[in-house]
């Protein structure tokens, strides 16, 4: 489209639009600042931004005591992070799947977060980080490879029936969780699975199943019909084509919607609240930090939003690519 | 794709969907007509549709529901029109820069909620700079009370969803054709009249899909409400959702809760089929 040339007009566009991008950002940006000040600095009276920093309220969250060498717990975690990220990177250069290389790299990654409590003396919140990191996961997995299936079959079928299921999956999505979340709870108390990880793994994944199969579909809808038409005419079943042809291009728009379903399911609040009393993730954890009288609730809330945080945008960093294309392609939200 | 194969490939998401969707709907229903708090979860006692009438009477589901809808009134118009300029400014901007815009406006929609909430709070919280900025300018403390909590929430509300709408509508600017704006500009249309008669025409459909999104997502809205008045009732900005789950997990009226569950999923089919039928004659005819 022409741009605007007026000068004066061009300065308020921008005017405008910086103005919104701060309103955007300035509590990020604000809650960050508080969170590496002392209580009695949070709570000047005029807005302190020159500050000496303190890392207190960020290890008063995560740990009991902290380590008697701290700098070599940090060096021994960076590197063996740091080479998991190189082996990650390099995926392609091992004589293996690369597929492989990241799940392995994954495990590792996970395992050595289990391991750490066992040299590190920790508080509940890193509990929560991993009962986090455990829900998630579980809810991508299940949900992805039985959305997969659903969204290959829906994609392909041209029967009223793949209709009426997608439309009634479009209804259920809509309803607020709470209709489904009573009868969890009710189900969960009955049958001893509640506050368990399982619970909310299935729930999770049944609450965002009718998302994941519309974009999924929408995505399989983009892959023409003879590429898995060849293979079996080569004598492949279905399954096998499916397995073998179609998942190895679908990646784009799996991870695209994995990464969808991470946010939700990391985000999922109502849900985690209701179905459990301790096993919390991190989105119920830090609401605990919401009020109260002491002064600490300022700077302790703000290093656990900010820690709460940052997971989630480091992910979304790295795959910013899928989230733009998923956001702008119209099937987000169903 | 033969009947037989498509619903073996269905069959596990099928089978997910119904026995934790259907089932619990048809669950509430059931717990919705019973007596139960958390003593006798397991021996409910049936009190047929007494729940109901008992939410009814209730004064304080009323007024939540009073306080959603003007929620819903204030907030979605906010968000599509604030949305809509911004995505109209941002279109006129060089390539290069928007990258930079439209990451820092994506934030709020990448941060979860609760923690979005939380952020937006320390604002307010005694040391923060709003709370101070207030100060300064009013001349008295920054204090939660009935009308500056709903506030609170309404401006929530624009900070954490209106994302969605600007990058929707952008989206949808950049399959504007140039054609009919260059020819409208020869034709000696000023830029509002081409917002008017171009671009809002041609982003019509969008605008009812937002829309719809937008009012759903609002309508049960919980976790910022909950965080902003800390579960407290003196601040009457309970919202339907959270008026449910305090009835739920605090005051343990279980088959009351359900039964407003039950009331709050009728009233957004309502809403909701006209639209639902819709889409099945669209998906029926592009098969």
């Amino acid at each position: 489209m022409k741009r605007i040339e007026n000068r004066y007009a061009l300065a308020f566009v921008y005017l405008l639009l910086t103005g919104y991008a701060l309103f955007s950002v300035i509590p990020f940006f604000w809650t960050t600042i508080q969170s590496f000040k002392t209580p009695r600095q949070a709570n000047s009276r005029a807005p302190l931004f020159i500050f000496e920093p303190t890392a207190d309220n960020y290890t008063d969250l995560w740990l009991k005591a902290i380590p008697d060498d701290p700098m070599l717990v940090v060096i021994i975690l960076v590197a063996i992070f740091g080479l998991l990220v190189l082996v990650a990177i390099n995926a392609k250069r091992f004589p293996v799947a690369p597929g492989i290389v990241y799940v392995a790299v994954l495990a590792l990654g996970f395992y050595v977060l289990l391991q750490i409590p066992e040299f590190v003396k920790t508080q509940t919140f890193y509990d929560y980080f991993l009962n986090t990191i455990i829900v998630t996961a579980g809810a991508i997995c299940i949900s992805i490879s039985i959305g997969c299936l659903a969204g290959y079959g829906l994609a392909r079928y041209s029967g009223i029936a793949g209709v009426f299921i997608l439309v009634a999956a479009l209804g259920f999505r809509s309803l607020p969780g709470m209709s489904y979340i009573l009868p969890y709870w009710w189900f969960g108390q009955r049958s001893g699975l509640y506050d368990t990880h399982i619970l909310l793994i299935i729930t999770l994944v049944a609450i965002n199943q009718p998302f994941t199969i519309w974009m999924l579909r929408s995505f399989f809808m983009n892959i023409p019909k003879e590429i898995e038409e060849s293979a079996m005419v080569d004598g492949a079943n279905r399954l096998t084509a499916f397995i073998s042809v179609i998942i190895p291009i679908m990646w784009p728009g799996i991870i695209s919607t994995a990464l969808f379903t991470l946010l939700l399911a990391y985000s999922d609040f109502l849900l985690v609240r209701i179905l459990t009393q301790s096993n919390w993730t991190l989105t119920v954890a830090i609401s605990k930090y919401a009020g109260g009288e002491d002064p600490g609730h300022i700077t302790l809330g703000a290093a656990a939003a900010v820690s709460a945080a940052v997971p989630i945008i480091i992910v979304v960093f790295i795959f910013q690519g899928q989230l733009v294309k998923g956001l702008t392609s119209g099937a987000v939200k169903g | 794709m033969h009947r037989r194969t498509f619903f073996a490939f269905m069959s596990p998401s099928l089978l997910v969907m119904l026995t934790l969707m259907v089932f619990p709907l048809a669950t509430s229903v059931w717990l919705s007509m019973q007596y139960m708090t958390f003593r006798n979860i397991n021996e409910p006692e049936f009190v047929g549709l007494a729940n109901y009438f008992a939410v009814f009477d209730d004064q304080k589901f009323w007024a939540a529901f009073v306080f959603t809808m003007t929620y819903i009134a204030i907030a979605v118009p906010l968000q599509i029109f604030t949305g809509f300029l911004i995505a109209v400014l941002l279109d006129q901007v060089s390539r290069r820069i928007r990258g930079i815009y439209i990451a820092a406006f994506l934030m709020p929609f990448i941060v979860v909620p609760v923690v979005g909430t939380l952020m937006v709070k320390q604002l307010f919280e005694s040391g923060g700079i709003i709370a101070w900025a207030y100060r300064t300018i009013v001349g008295s403390r920054f204090i939660l009370t009935e009308q500056s909590v709903k506030s609170l929430i309404i401006i929530h509300a624009l900070w954490a969803a209106t994302p969605f709408p600007l990058i929707v509508f952008f989206a949808g600017l950049q399959t504007l054709p140039d054609e009919l704006v260059e020819a409208s500009m020869i034709d000696g249309a000023t830029r509002m009249r081409q917002v008017r008669h171009i671009m809002i025409p041609h982003l019509r459909s969008l605008f009812v899909f937002v829309g719809l999104i937008s009012i759903m997502d609002s309508y049960r809205v919980f976790d910022s409400v909950f965080v902003l008045t800390e579960q407290n009732p003196i601040y009457k900005a309970e919202v339907m959702m959270l008026y449910t789950f305090r009835t739920a997990m605090s005051v343990q009226r279980l088959g009351k809760a359900n039964a407003m569950s039950v009331i709050t999923v009728v009233m957004i089919l309502v809403v909701l089929v006209p639209f639902l039928l819709r889409t099945y004659k669209e998906q029926t005819e592009e098969r």
